[in-house]
């Protein structure tokens, strides 16, 4: 039987696979860097990798999408069309593989028609499959992105998420499969996305078997996590319902929110008489001896929370968001809380806001709705800017039922009921004018950009040219392995790193001693760079003395200073946007800022009409509650 | 018997000269204003004294400096170049208080520095000239002398004011149709101007070579030429890159320029070391510009191709020895160059990058190399004096390898702190028309793509950068 290749077409694919006899593997190692290091895994990391698991014959590697987009540029300083390249100079055969929001994209938040067909086309030159998913599991959501991938000549994978509750039963999905049969045509993979990793081996094999029966030419692709341990179970059953490939990955790096190690799956399924189509143990074995001394620098990325979490099957927050959210827990002094808000408020929510799937961007909105619900003493006393978004239906209809009328009186007041009527529902995003954008990106970066710059900016403004800034200063810093890159604590003395730029030329660099100026207001760190001395110079942080932080305010006082004009930042975020110019009138509900927590953004209005004065914070800037964002002075 | 020397000069010509004192077992006496605080030559000298805070005015004031000599008992000054070392009063100062004058005496310096007074002498002397016109008559008369004088010289000429100077009042004339045009207009700005509308011609050399010739003579006249430098390479009428000898092929024509400076440094009775400047025009013609009456910056490349000490012999000429060589004993040997690395940044108009701390000076060493500098790692360069860090001086026994050593050294060079001139030598030195030496004062000019040596800072040393701040924040802030 011929081996699934890059280049490979959807009709191709799909006769091979319903000959094969057994089940094919894709290799989600995007989803474990997302899931379990909060999307670090490096590139260096896997180009180490790439060799052995081009031979080990997986259906496909995922390696781009979800988060790791957005990741790629803010946290890893990597172009992420360059990856795509350099990955696949080093693995022609396999396919690569991508996780995609629909309407979001690989952001938080729908983007224009002509953005979206503009990304897809663009990446779909790197991208082999195509897994593109929507939150309400709205069909219209995605059609875009399945118009492109098809146009491209590329695999498309439709998903169905997929959750348990009492609506969430086999009629409703196999329903939602005819819904994208009629967009998509027959020629598809279908993927079952348990991004919780939720309901039992008995309940995945159940779904399986109901869509089989429906569609029994149908190529199932399961996809799950491992969050209470008890993933392999739900592949098994996939498998032995008849789903044709499953997600796992190397076992170097599994941990305890993203896919099961691929050994486990293949060397149980065996056991049931399922053999793995094309794979190769041996190279799937070397991938992990070739990772495994990689995972200690990673260290500080895992989980704040180390173990397997079965109570996943009450809040069902999705394996990718689940280091994120920890993370945020810790940063925010809430840890202790998290069995009330994971256990309690979070599975409240869920039901309140409709039972709809938790995963990006409807999962920070339960996740910060059950958050600010228990922080904030009062439940939907501040109802963020996507929270209200998502009550108006701006994302799409709601597929089970409405939340309760208490809940819109929370966030829009007395008055709810005409602005569901007169803002309700989803509107049309206006194209935006990418000729436009594409001389502003010019006039930002002095140079005319690429078309995938465009892209990257098109998707993140800020963090893209953010990320073009920092190669001109720091250059291609992807040639670094993570044992430079994540170092803590810096260098010993005379230590000597050593490493290839991405020409391919060697460079050594010596760490020399770190000096005070004399004043100390300045350090000065001394290197050998290819054995000529050069010294680098940081200016110290200036000691807080004298400019003790401003008292805490309560949220009461942060109100009142709002109503006369003293507009301060109303909770831990950074500023996204500043909406208005000094000198400029606003009126009352007019936007004056942007403020973007945990990805959601939420718009701060003016509360009284006026003058804006002084604009006190600026975009990037990172808030905590009643810092200063901007002076309006009131009408008299 | 040891004397006093007293240096009134800063930089690396006050280290050159204080070197040479030394060397003689004499005393050295550094002066200096306070910007010039942290500089070498204080600590070097065996003696050094505070004149004031300057900046540039208290090396420049005569009185002070010579009532420092004084007080210190200096039995000699040297002043280097630059600053009072082309003064005659300064000289005239120096001689009124028994004090020796290191350079020719003040008439000699008096009347070379004076351009009228000089172009006399050279011309009673018979010195080659670059063709001119007395003043020309008056009315149509002088416009028929100007085209006469135009077509036997060729076009373009200058028509300079009489009593112009520092450039004003001069015209170029490209053809005799713009010369009856000019003419009037000239005499007409000539008289407002300067209230005397007497002009005259000069022919224009285009783009000549700028040769010039070490002379040195005794008191007893002995005069002795060191033989050629080529001074072609300028900015803006700013050497910086120069060549001993010329590179001339024709030998004789080298000669025979040599030979007329010993005959104008006669004429003018010079003593001690100077410079006779001659332009060499495409025609090989030479003519006569100037003489320096100093110890040029350039010295350096005749000292390596001589082997002959000029400041060492200026000291001793000036103490009143004999030179102890004649012009026989004189034999030039391979090829020097030398280049002005500056704190400049070639990239921005050579804009002086003054007020900059030296971080790393690491310097070439080896077989050919010599180094007048005086800047050290930690230094900061003053903003109120000229930009010239360090003067790297080649040797080479052929052409091709003082190039190659050039090019060697220029690699091995490392400042940092402030931007210098290396980058665009290392452009400059391995231009095929450099290395043919093939070269005249329009060479910058002509050569402009030289400055687009690549300031990219190295992929290397950026991902240093990045190294450094995870190093120093203790984390990869970027990552976080």
């Amino acid at each position: 039987m011929e081996r699934i290749v890059q280049g490979m077409g959807i009709t191709e694919v799909l006769k091979i696979m319903r000959k094969a006899e057994g089940y094919y593997i894709t290799n989600t190692a995007r989803d474990m860097s997302q899931s379990d290091y909060k999307n670090r895994i490096l590139l260096h990391t896997d180009l180490l990798a790439a060799p052995s698991r081009e031979e080990a014959g997986y259906f496909s590697l995922e390696i781009t999408g979800g988060a790791s987009v957005h990741v790629d540029i803010l946290r890893k300083q990597v172009d992420p069309f360059l990856k795509l390249e350099l990955l696949r100079e080093k693995m022609p055969k396999t396919m690569f593989q991508t996780l995609c929001r629909g309407i979001n994209l690989f952001g938080y938040r729908p983007y224009p028609q002509n953005v979206i067909r503009f990304v897809v086309k663009e990446f779909a030159k790197y991208v082999d499959v195509w897994r593109v998913f929507d939150f309400l599991n709205h069909v219209p959501n995605m059609q875009a992105v399945f118009e492109e991938v098809q146009a491209a000549g590329k695999i498309l994978e439709p998903c169905i998420c997929f959750s348990t509750g009492p609506e969430h039963t086999n009629e409703f999905y196999v329903k939602k499969v005819r819904e994208i049969l009629d967009v998509t045509g027959d020629e598809i993979l279908l993927c079952i996305k348990n991004h919780g990793g939720l309901g039992s081996p008995k309940r995945i094999g159940d779904l399986v078997d109901a869509i089989l029966q429906k569609y029994p030419e149908m190529i199932i692709h399961y996809h799950g996590h491992n969050t209470d341990g008890n993933d392999i179970g739900r592949v098994v059953a996939a498998a032995m319902a008849g789903a044709k490939i499953v997600d796992a990955s190397d076992h170097a790096f599994t941990g305890y929110y993203g896919p099961p190690p691929i050994l486990s799956v293949i060397h149980t399924l065996t056991e049931y008489g399922l053999k793995a189509v094309d794979i190769n143990e041996a190279a799937i074995m070397e991938t992990s001896e070739v990772l495994q001394p990689e995972r200690k620098y990673y260290e500080y990325f895992e989980s704040q929370i180390k173990g397997f979490d079965p109570t996943v099957q009450i809040h069902k927050l999705p394996g990718g968001a689940m280091g994120s959210s920890l993370e945020q827990a810790a940063k925010g002094g809430f840890l202790d809380k998290m069995p009330e808000i994971l256990h309690k408020e979070l599975p409240k929510v869920q039901v309140e806001l409709g039972n709809y799937w938790s995963v990006t961007p409807g999962s920070q909105i339960l996740w910060t709705t059950a958050v600010s619900n228990v922080q904030g003493g009062e439940r939907y006393g501040n109802c963020s800017g996507d929270l209200k978004n998502l009550l108006l239906g701006k994302y799409g209809p709601f597929p089970f039922y409405q939340p309760p009328d208490w809940i819109y009186e929370k966030a829009f007041g007395p008055d709810w009921k005409q602005v569901l009527a007169r803002e309700g529902g989803m509107e049309a995003i206006e194209d935006i004018d990418l000729e436009k954008e594409r001389k502003t990106l010019a006039d930002k970066l002095g140079y005319a950009p690429t078309e995938q710059q465009l892209v990257t900016y098109l998707q993140h403004p800020n963090d893209a040219v953010n990320f073009f800034r920092f190669e001109e200063k720091f250059g291609k810093v992807y040639v670094l392995p993570p044992s430079i890159l994540f170092r803590r604590g810096g260098f010993r003395l005379g230590e000597t790193l050593a490493f290839k730029d991405h020409n391919g030329k060697e460079h050594i660099i010596e760490l020399g001693p770190t000096q005070e100026s004399e004043d100390g207001s300045e350090t000065n760190v001394y290197l050998n760079i290819d054995h000529h001395q050069r010294h680098f110079v940081f200016e110290n942080a200036v000691a807080a003395a004298g400019e003790a932080k401003a008292a805490k305010l309560s949220k009461k006082e942060i109100e009142d200073l709002a109503k006369a004009g003293d507009v301060r930042a109303p909770f831990t975020a950074n500023v996204c946007e500043i909406s208005v110019q000094e000198g400029q009138e606003v009126k009352a509900g007019e936007k004056l800022a942007v403020l973007e927590a945990m990805k959601m953004q939420t718009p701060v209005n003016s509360e009284v009409d006026g003058v804006v004065g002084k604009i006190v914070a600026k975009v990037g800037d990172a808030m905590q509650p009643g810092d200063e964002l901007v002076k309006v002075t009131p009408a008299a | 018997m040891k004397k006093k020397i007293l240096i009134a000069n800063r930089g690396e010509i006050a280290l050159r000269i204080i070197r040479a004192v030394q060397e003689l077992g004499h005393i050295a006496v550094a002066i200096y204003e306070t910007p010039d605080k942290d500089a070498l030559h204080i600590r070097t000298a065996d003696e050094a004294i505070w004149l004031g805070d300057g900046p540039r005015c208290d090396y420049l004031n005569i009185d002070k400096v010579i009532g420092v000599a004084k007080k210190v008992g200096a039995d000699a000054i040297h002043p280097g170049y630059g600053f009072l070392a082309e003064n005659p009063d300064f000289a005239k100062a120096c001689e009124h208080n028994g004090i020796i004058f290191i350079g020719p005496p003040s008439e000699v310096i008096q009347s070379l520095g004076d351009k009228v007074t000089a172009r006399r002498i050279m011309k009673e002397a018979g010195i080659p000239m670059v063709p001119g016109t007395e003043n020309l008559s008056a009315g149509d008369a002088g416009l028929r002398e100007a085209i006469d004088f135009a077509d036997k010289y060729g076009y373009p000429v200058m028509l300079k004011a009489t009593a112009g100077g520092g450039g004003r009042g001069i015209r170029r004339v490209e053809n005799e149709k713009q010369m009856r045009v000019e003419l009037p207009m000239a005499r007409a700005e000539a008289k407002s101007a300067f209230n005397n509308d007497a002009v005259y011609l000069e022919k224009v050399v285009i783009n000549p070579k700028h040769v010039e010739v070490q002379i040195i003579a005794d008191k007893e006249g002995n005069t002795v030429h060191l033989g050629s430098r080529d001074c072609s390479i300028q900015r803006r009428n700013q050497k910086l890159v120069e060549i001993a000898p010329s590179l001339i092929q024709d030998k004789g024509l080298v000669d025979l320029i040599c030979a007329t400076a010993v005959t104008a440094a006669k004429a003018s009775h010079y003593v001690n070391a100077g410079t006779v400047e001659f332009l060499v025009d495409r025609d090989w013609n030479f003519y006569f510009m100037e003489i320096n009456t100093r110890v040029q910056v350039e010295h350096t490349v005749t000292e390596m191709v001589t082997g002959i000490d000029i400041v060492r012999t200026q000291i001793k000429v000036a103490l009143g020895k004999k030179l102890s060589f004649c012009q026989e004993d004189v034999h030039i040997r391979g090829y020097a160059v030398e280049m002005r690395i500056n704190a400049e940044d070639p990239q921005n108009n050579f804009m002086p990058e003054g007020g900059k701390t030296v971080s790393v000076y690491r310097s070439p060493g080896g077989y050919g190399v010599r180094l007048d500098g005086f800047v050290y790692q930690g230094f900061t360069i003053p903003k109120v004096y000229d930009s010239l860090l360090v003067k790297m001086t080649v040797f080479g026994f052929s052409w091709n390898e003082t190039v190659d050593r050039l090019l060697r050294c220029l690699n091995n060079f490392v400042i940092t702190g402030p931007k210098t001139t290396i980058p665009y030598y290392v452009n400059l030195v391995q231009d095929p028309d450099f290395k043919k030496g093939d070269f005249d004062t329009s060479f910058i000019e002509t050569h402009s793509h030289l400055i687009n040596y690549d300031d990219q800072v190295s992929e290397g040393n950026k991902l240093a950068h990045l190294i450094a701040e995870i190093h120093y924040k203790g984390e990869n802030p970027y990552a976080v």
